[in-house]
């Protein structure tokens, strides 16, 4: 993978790579290891939660919520145990950032977890990590392991008088578990699903007690604010209400796909194709990109001058999500690619609620039809509705998910499949 | 009391109340099926679908708490439309064969496609199939007709205490299945049937017995044991088709045990007793009326008699036996009867942590509250006059004479010297007292079959015979 390092300050890109990182010894002499960890302890709980919300750091998981506000929900007192939780799901197609950050820099993860349990008064955590990523569960296990030996983790960390236990669980392979609600109710050892709400997670989430979910580069990021202050992380942010910097997930059809480090809000979906990563395979003509993860409405090119962030995403309909960027160039069918997606919603939907377990099958069969050849004029309106009649009306957000991509696909892209209604087969089959 | 406002009504709640069930004190039904009142709230069918003001996204009644000053609009486009797309979605997988399934005219999905579906179908792929295991005696799958609103999972897990249904793989290949395919093993499993909303789980006892709407329904209350739950009987003719638990917050919430609704099978037993008999030799031979009565009175003639009420009587019944008995049999000790080792509603007690009690008549306490002493065993040389609603346990009597007065099945009466024929539960009026001491009455859903007679008109013949009058 070749990993771009971006003008600027970066938090975690220089370290990915180099397996010398991942050691505890190497944490500690490098990247200042566990010292911010050090210095919250110093702090007042409250103070903590002030710097988060100077950092301006947003989820980094999809939602972008912003990460001090959200602990401040935890209530101070509560009957039953707190818990803090790090979403490693990463699941939406697209997305491997998290990855890197627990192959190459698991101590800054687990510092931050520390951090943050400090923070919101939870002496139990879990890294809930997807099933696929046997060998970043192990290399996690090994950097607790580590911790755990040095006193970074358990009983006492460091003198504080702090306990803080922490617990690597492995996914069982869903998307679904990716979602909040649906990684607690795995995480308890019941099925995937969501659960409604409210109750939000930081009321009752993890065994009945409040919880809170953060994302993997989220809670890796803790460690540099507290370390160096909210503003200083806000100020690398490139947008007043994002803070920090991102790591961007390119793939698909660019000369140089792979992870990029950029401030956030500092780059646009077009600088960041042609500047960044080269330009289009074999100098072709972009036809999409889809540019938060497979859920993101997909983008056409004229599209492409927007600020990668989250509100001008959302201003023309889009989303940065988990920022997982796919480009496709005009040799891909996109009918084909949106059937492609529409497949894997139908195949990870939990089967609860009624619009995405029924209409996520109905979508699917249709543009299969079409791409072979049997669609009819009828299915494009036929979509759009079925697309509406599951958005906004599904207990969680993967109804949502599934649908934004059919419904923007089928408004942008019309004219590709009524080529293949017209035509009665795919133009881009041999 | 609160207040919310429910398409343009007020209506004053409960605190903590969804908006179906406040909805409902106005008279305005929001359709559900996942939802029921007795489990826990899931949203995820989402055909409760209606709109509050200040939300944009449309809400689900059943997990949208009700609020002061909240406006809420059931009939908005929105809310319409979103109910509607839900009946769409349901319907896409349903094989739709209502002329010839069970649950037709007694569906929610029939009723609420009536009431919020729309009148097209847009669906042109296959449509989704599954294979069937079999659930065991009580209950029978359809799958393809399910809508996975998993009311089953959570009536399971939830009041009957086991998890035995569950929902396997995922996303439209969900299957809702007993677990590794076993038999249902509650003996609450008929309520499954009763809280599926659509034909995917019916009762095996009474599919294609009786079409839904042909029955006439009687609400009364089971004799299976103390705790006397409040029921429906489903008649038609002069045959009981089936029992259906109704809702009674005091007593069995909305659900019945399997004893207390397949109780009701021993009113049609081709066994029992439907003409009086008399003692020849070693069987017992039909007779009239007037016959058998007037050789009861000469089999009980100066003997010692005993006189033994079920506790399955009525209160009205039980007091018109004390009222006889002093009367003609002055003296003579009035005991009760019924399960055996549960003499007294000491003894009785909860069975399971649902609803069944250890009593297994329904008016032990009824009993005691009319003085009755329980029974302990027949003096010598005494003759026993024994009163039975059909249920209570006829303790041994050892060779002593007995002459049998209400529901007897014929092995039970085998050594009777004569039965006269009663009245069972669904076949007469009356008052019962349960273990929390709640008088309840009895509904007389269908007549006493054959030459069965009520008690009153059974003892006013055994009175006038015994003051030598004739009979009818």
């Amino acid at each position: 993978m070749s990993n771009a390092v971006a003008s600027g300050e970066t938090l975690y890109i220089q370290h990915f790579g180099n397996e010398e990182a991942r050691s505890l010894e190497y944490y500690l002499k490098q990247m200042k290891g566990y010292t911010a960890l050090k210095k919250a302890f110093g702090m007042k709980v409250e103070a903590i939660v002030e710097e988060m919300k100077a950092s301006n750091l947003r989820g980094r998981g999809g939602a972008g919520f912003p990460t001090g506000t959200k602990w401040g929900f935890i209530p101070k007192e509560s009957p039953k145990p707190k818990y803090l939780v790090c979403n490693a799901d990463e699941s939406e197609p697209g997305t491997f950032k998290d990855r890197d950050i627990m192959r190459y820099t698991p101590h800054l993860l687990i510092e931050g977890m520390v951090i943050g349990g400090y923070t919101i008064g939870a002496h139990i955590g879990y890294i809930y990590i997807r099933g696929e990523y046997t060998r970043e569960a192990k290399l996690l296990q090994a950097a607790i392991d580590e911790a755990y030996a040095k006193g970074y983790l358990g009983k006492n960390i460091q003198g504080s008088g702090f306990t803080f236990d922490l617990t690597v669980h492995r996914g069982a392979g869903a998307y679904i578990c990716g979602e909040e609600t649906g990684l607690l109710n795995s995480l308890e050892g019941k099925r995937g699903e969501p659960r409604v709400k409210p109750p939000f997670p930081a009321q009752a989430g993890a065994f009945g007690g409040p919880t809170i979910v953060n994302n993997v580069e989220t809670l890796a990021a803790v460690p540099h604010i507290i370390n160096r202050g909210g503003k200083w992380f806000s100020s690398l942010g490139a947008v007043e209400k994002s803070g920090g910097t991102r790591l961007f997930c390119v793939s698909g059809h660019v000369k140089k796909p792979g992870l990029y480090e950029l401030p956030s809000g500092g780059v646009t979906l077009r600088q960041l194709i042609y500047d960044y990563c080269g330009g289009i395979l074999g100098d072709k003509k972009l036809k999409a990109v889809i540019p938060g993860g497979s859920s993101a409405p997909v983008l056409t090119p004229d599209e492409i001058d927007v600020v990668l962030d989250i509100e001008p995403l959302m201003k023309i309909g889009s989303m940065l999500g988990s920022a997982g960027i796919m480009v496709v160039s005009e040799d891909y069918c996109l009918v084909r690619l949106i059937w492609r997606i529409t497949k894997f919603y139908d195949h990870e939907s939990c089967g609860q609620c009624t619009p995405c377990r029924e209409g996520c099958r109905w979508m699917k069969d249709i543009l299969w039809r079409i791409e072979n050849g049997n669609g009819r004029e009828t299915d494009l309106p036929l979509l759009l509705d079925i697309a509406n009649n599951i958005n906004g009306k599904t207990l969680c957000a993967l109804g949502d998910a599934a649908a934004g991509p059919v419904s923007s696909f089928v408004r942008k892209f019309k004219a590709d499949f009524e080529a293949h209604i017209r035509g009665k087969r795919c133009p881009h089959a041999p | 009391m609160p207040t919310c406002t429910i398409d343009g009504r007020q209506v004053e709640f409960k605190p903590g109340e969804n908006l179906v069930d406040a909805a409902k004190h106005a008279g305005i039904s929001i359709p559900v099926f996942c939802y029921h009142p007795g489990l826990t709230v899931v949203a995820q069918c989402r055909m409760c679908a209606v709109e509050v003001q200040g939300i944009k996204k449309i809400q689900t009644a059943c997990s949208t708490k009700a609020a002061d000053g909240m406006v809420v609009s059931t009939t908005s486009e929105a809310a319409k439309q979103a109910r509607q797309s839900v009946m769409e979605f349901l319907l896409i997988n349903h094989p739709l064969d209502c002329p010839i399934c069970d649950r037709s005219g007694d569906c929610d999905l029939q009723d609420n496609s009536y009431g919020h579906g729309g009148a097209y179908m847009r669906y042109t792929e296959e449509r989704r199939t599954y294979m069937d295991l079999d659930m065991g005696p009580v209950i029978k799958k359809n799958m393809n007709r399910c809508i996975h609103c998993t009311r089953c999972i959570r009536f399971g897990a939830e009041i009957a205490g086991v998890r035995e249904m569950v929902a396997l793989q995922r996303s439209n290949n969900t299957e809702i299945t007993t677990l590794d395919g076993r038999p249902l093993e509650t003996d609450y499993a008929g309520n499954y049937a009763d809280i599926c909303p659509t034909g995917s789980l019916t009762l095996k006892d009474f599919r294609f017995k009786k079409r839904a709407w042909m029955v006439k329904k009687t609400q009364t209350v089971c004799e299976g044991c103390s705790k006397c739950c409040s029921i429906d009987l489903h008649w038609d003719g002069n045959t009981v088709y089936r029992t259906l638990p109704r809702e009674n917050q005091a007593v069995n919430k909305w659900w019945i045990c399997d004893e207390g609704r397949f109780n009701f099978h021993y009113i049609h037993d081709e066994n029992r007793i439907i003409a009086p008999a008399t003692r020849k030799g070693s069987a017992m031979e039909e007779k009239s009326w007037s016959e058998a009565v007037s050789s009861a009175r000469d089999a009980l003639k100066g003997k010692k008699v005993e006189i033994l009420v079920g506790s399955d009587l009525t209160l009205e019944e039980a007091k018109m036996v004390q009222a006889f008995c002093r009367d003609m049999f002055p003296g003579a000790p009035i005991s009760h009867f019924g399960t055996p080792g549960i003499k007294t509603s000491k003894d009785d007690g909860d069975a399971d942590k649902i609803l069944k009690r250890k009593s297994k008549t329904s008016n032990l306490h009824g009993m005691e509250k009319l003085g009755i002493q329980p029974f302990s065993a027949l003096s010598k040389d005494a003759a026993a006059l024994v009163f039975r609603g059909g249920r209570a346990v006829v303790p041994d009597l050892g060779s002593a004479l007995v002459v049998g007065v209400g529901v007897f099945l014929k092995p039970q009466a085998a050594k009777f010297e004569a039965v006269l024929p009663g009245a069972s539960f669904a076949e007469k009026d009356g008052t019962i007292i349960n273990s929390a001491g709640m008088e309840q009455k009895l509904m007389r859903a269908v007549l006493p079959p054959g030459e069965s007679r009520q008690m009153s008109e059974i003892l006013m013949m055994l009175s006038r015979c015994g003051k030598g009058a004739g009979v009818a």
